[in-house]
């Protein structure tokens, strides 16, 4: 999908749509503390998951005119992790979710866009819930070769053989896929001056590990 | 952490935003909040309020921004480091925001945001605030670098969670305190854990203390492949770059400028143009710097007279008067802004050829220069006037006259330079100024090797003398308390030399209190002067 261009007037539209979504979700917030209730919580649910993607889907469109401009700036890990379950919201019914930050401790903070970092993250979560078969977990740690590593694993079927060895069309079969070409976009404009770069990686062991590494 | 029983500053140009803000600030626990419409309210308010934590809108109306703001209140201290600051952006913004340089807010939120995740960034900020206030303490009106450090070293073996603020204090501290190789070893140590942009900057900044200027820029063009948009490493760059090639820095801040408009760098690309001979680009650079903000609060003389200099160089004759005549509406009456307004319309009269306008313009000048002490900028603007109007004996003698005060001041000595270069004098100039500089150095050693030597008489007849003439070197006037205090140390107090003392030293206080002598000279005046004597004023 990265391969079409989009184009500007699709894309104003696609800006304008996002806007309008997001102050639907604020009305629905607003309607949500005056008459609390789970459709109200999930027409939530849909109205930010759609305004995510047509984010992810411009954010897309400005790399691929050059003009994507990443924040990197130290982000303390226990709050940007508790920004991202904060943003989450309920878990569906019938799954879990659990968290590993014992690295967070250590670490403190890391230098990274946490703006984009935590939209391909929130994607990955919601993907991982829809595929679990009740369980997932969120792991921050550091690999041996540095860096910070964020992983979202679940126990659901796993990747397909075809996505895991790249000879498949994402979008045929895995959703439009366009969470994952957001997160491997965003994983590799994070570069450092020493050359390091970041990456996505995915394995099945045995549910889905979709793992987003930080340089 | 509560917001309750905090104090909060609410700024806001919308009524509508500024309401519900206010009442979001409210359901927080936040009882005692000012408001404020604009810059001027704002700056207004804290004087009074002493707010603990700041809430801002990026955009202020009139062409002014919080940013703006925010770097107006830092620079010149009116907002303590312990003093929380939130900015709220709209989409729009965001990217200025997120990539301010040199004053960045402690924390952004984008709109729209409820109640609850207001609270939650103050309060997060507010828990940092008060775990590094053991270092805050040290950075504030009267700044111990040394004693921070200390409280940097203390926190760094207590506490986990904010390591790597208080390590990026520290390395700050190191520079500050003028200890570059620690502070080299510091940011090598960190960027041996982890890759962080101002990491790199420190680092940089510590080979540029240490003179290794060749590696600095290396190490800046390498940062910047891996984070093309953080900007104080090309403020650094340009800075760098500048000093041997104006055209290359020029390009630099260009750069910069598209990552984020600034009007702090939009005002360096004018001051890159003129010197590059590349009038048409400073025009428009100043033109925006004039035009953008309408509030009047944030422009200087200096942004109407590159305006008005680069349409002078052009031959637009007419846009630099009618920049002239704007300058005047935007500020109130003073000598400075009477002086200024007279030395541009003589340079433009000059260039066009209308020799009695001309003459008019610099009459009035030179009669304001002569009643009033002029700030260097403007004396400087005179003298290049009179070049124009081929009056060049008293150019010079103005220009000495700000070289002597200022030869400590790099800047000052650049304009100097510049106004001997736009009157085609480049050679003379580094000539003269370099002898001024030379001159002002020995007089000051000459004294001190008098002192010492146990004629403390006669040091304290040239050091005075010099300090009389020139009010606004703080070298001289330290030195002139110090040859006056070595003679109350050595025959005991007598009260007149006391009271000399006491007014040199806050002359040298006015003319630059953050003078890296003026610690040392004001302990020895509380070491000698005898109780009663009077106190020193710190501005």
């Amino acid at each position: 999908m990265s391969d079409t261009p989009l184009d500007p007037l699709v894309a104003a539209v696609i800006h304008d749509a996002k806007n309008a979504l997001m102050s639907l979700d604020t009305q629905l917030a607003g309607l949500g503390e005056r008459r609390p209730g789970a459709d109200i919580a999930a027409a939530r649910d849909s109205t930010q998951r759609i305004a995510g993607q047509l984010t992810e889907l411009l954010t897309l469109y400005r790399a691929q005119r050059g003009q994507l401009r990443l924040v990197i700036d130290d982000r303390d890990l226990h709050d940007f992790i508790d920004d991202l379950l904060a943003e989450l919201g309920p878990l569906p019914a019938g799954k879990t979710l659990a968290v590993d930050r014992s690295a967070a401790g250590s670490l403190g903070a890391w230098a990274f866009d946490a703006h984009l970092v935590r939209l391909a993250l929130l994607d990955a979560l919601r993907n991982a819930l829809r595929h679990a078969a009740g369980r997932v977990t969120l792991t921050l740690d550091r690999p041996e070769e540095g860096g910070l590593r964020l992983s979202v694993a679940d126990d659901g079927p796993g990747y397909p053989d075809e996505l895991l060895n790249g000879t498949e069309d994402i979008a045929s079969s895995h959703g439009t896929g366009l969470g994952l070409a957001f997160a491997r976009i965003i994983a590799a404009r994070h570069t450092t001056p020493d050359g390091r770069q970041g990456r996505v990686e995915l394995a099945n062991r045995p549910g889905a590990r979709f793992s987003l590494v930080l340089p | 952490m509560d917001l309750f029983g905090k104090r909060g500053l609410l700024i806001e140009d919308n009524g509508d935003m500024r309401a519900s803000l206010r009442a979001q600030l409210a359901a927080a626990g936040l009882e005692q909040c000012e408001t404020a419409r604009n810059v001027k309210e704002a700056v207004d308010r804290l004087h009074r309020a002493r707010p603990d934590l700041v809430v801002c809108d990026y955009n202020l109306g009139q062409g002014t921004d919080g940013q703006q703001f925010l770097e107006l209140v830092r620079r010149k201290k009116l907002l303590p480091l312990s003093c929380a600051f939130l900015m709220v952006t709209g989409e729009n913004s965001y990217e200025q925001v997120a990539t301010a340089a040199e004053y960045t807010p402690d924390d952004y939120l984008l709109k729209p945001f409820t109640a609850e995740t207001l609270a939650t960034r103050l309060g997060r900020i507010l828990d940092k605030k008060s775990a590094l206030m053991p270092i805050y303490r040290w950075m504030g009106a009267k700044p111990d670098p040394a004693k921070a450090i200390v409280a940097c070293d203390e926190l760094l073996t207590a506490d986990q969670r904010y390591t790597l603020d208080i390590q990026r204090l520290k390395g700050e501290l190191l520079l500050a305190a003028g200890r570059a190789e620690e502070a080299l070893a510091h940011y090598a140590a960190i960027l041996a854990q982890r890759a962080t942009p101002w990491a790199f900057v420190g680092q940089a900044r510590s080979l540029v203390a240490l003179g290794r200027e060749d590696e600095a820029r290396a190490q800046l063009e390498q940062a910047l492949i891996a984070y093309p948009n953080y900007l104080a490493a090309y403020d650094l760059l340009a800075g760098l770059v500048a000093k041997t090639d104006k055209d290359a820095a020029q390009q630099i801040v260009e750069q910069a400028l598209k990552v984020a408009p600034s009007t702090q760098r939009t005002r360096e690309l004018g001051s890159l143009a003129m010197a590059n001979g590349d009038f048409e680009r400073a025009e428009s650079a100043y033109k925006r710097v004039v035009d953008k903000d309408r509030s009047g609060f944030f422009k200087s003389h200096d942004d109407y007279a590159g305006l008005a200099k680069s349409c002078v160089e052009q031959g637009k004759t007419g846009e630099a008067l009618a920049a002239v005549k704007d300058m005047g509406a935007a500020f109130s009456r003073s000598p400075e802004l009477e002086a200024r307004q007279a030395a541009l319309e003589c340079q433009a009269h000059s260039k066009a050829g209308n020799a009695d306008a001309a003459k008019a313009a610099l009459e009035r000048a030179l009669t304001v220069q002569k009643d009033a002490k002029l700030d260097a900028s403007t004396a400087l603007e005179v003298a290049q006037a009179c070049f124009s109007g081929g009056r060049t004996d008293e150019a010079k003698a103005i220009i000495q006259h700000v070289a002597e005060n200022h030869h400590e001041d790099d800047d000052v000595l650049a304009r100097a330079q510049g106004v001997f270069a736009a009157a085609g004098l480049h050679d003379e100039g580094t000539v003269f100024l370099e002898a001024t500089k030379k001159r002002m150095i020995k007089l000051n050693n000459d004294a001190v090797g008098l002192a010492k030597s146990g004629d403390i008489d006669q040091a304290i007849a040239m050091l005075t003398e010099a300090a009389d003439r020139l009010t606004n070197n703080a070298q001289i006037a330290l030195n002139a308390a110090l040859a006056l205090l070595m003679h109350v140390h050595k025959n005991g107090p007598d009260e007149d030399r006391i009271a000399r003392a006491h007014h040199y030293l806050q002359q040298a206080i006015a003319a630059n209190p953050a003078h890296p002598k003026l610690d040392e000279v004001g302990n020895f005046y509380r070491k000698v002067a005898p109780p009663g004597s009077p106190a020193l004023e710190l501005e």
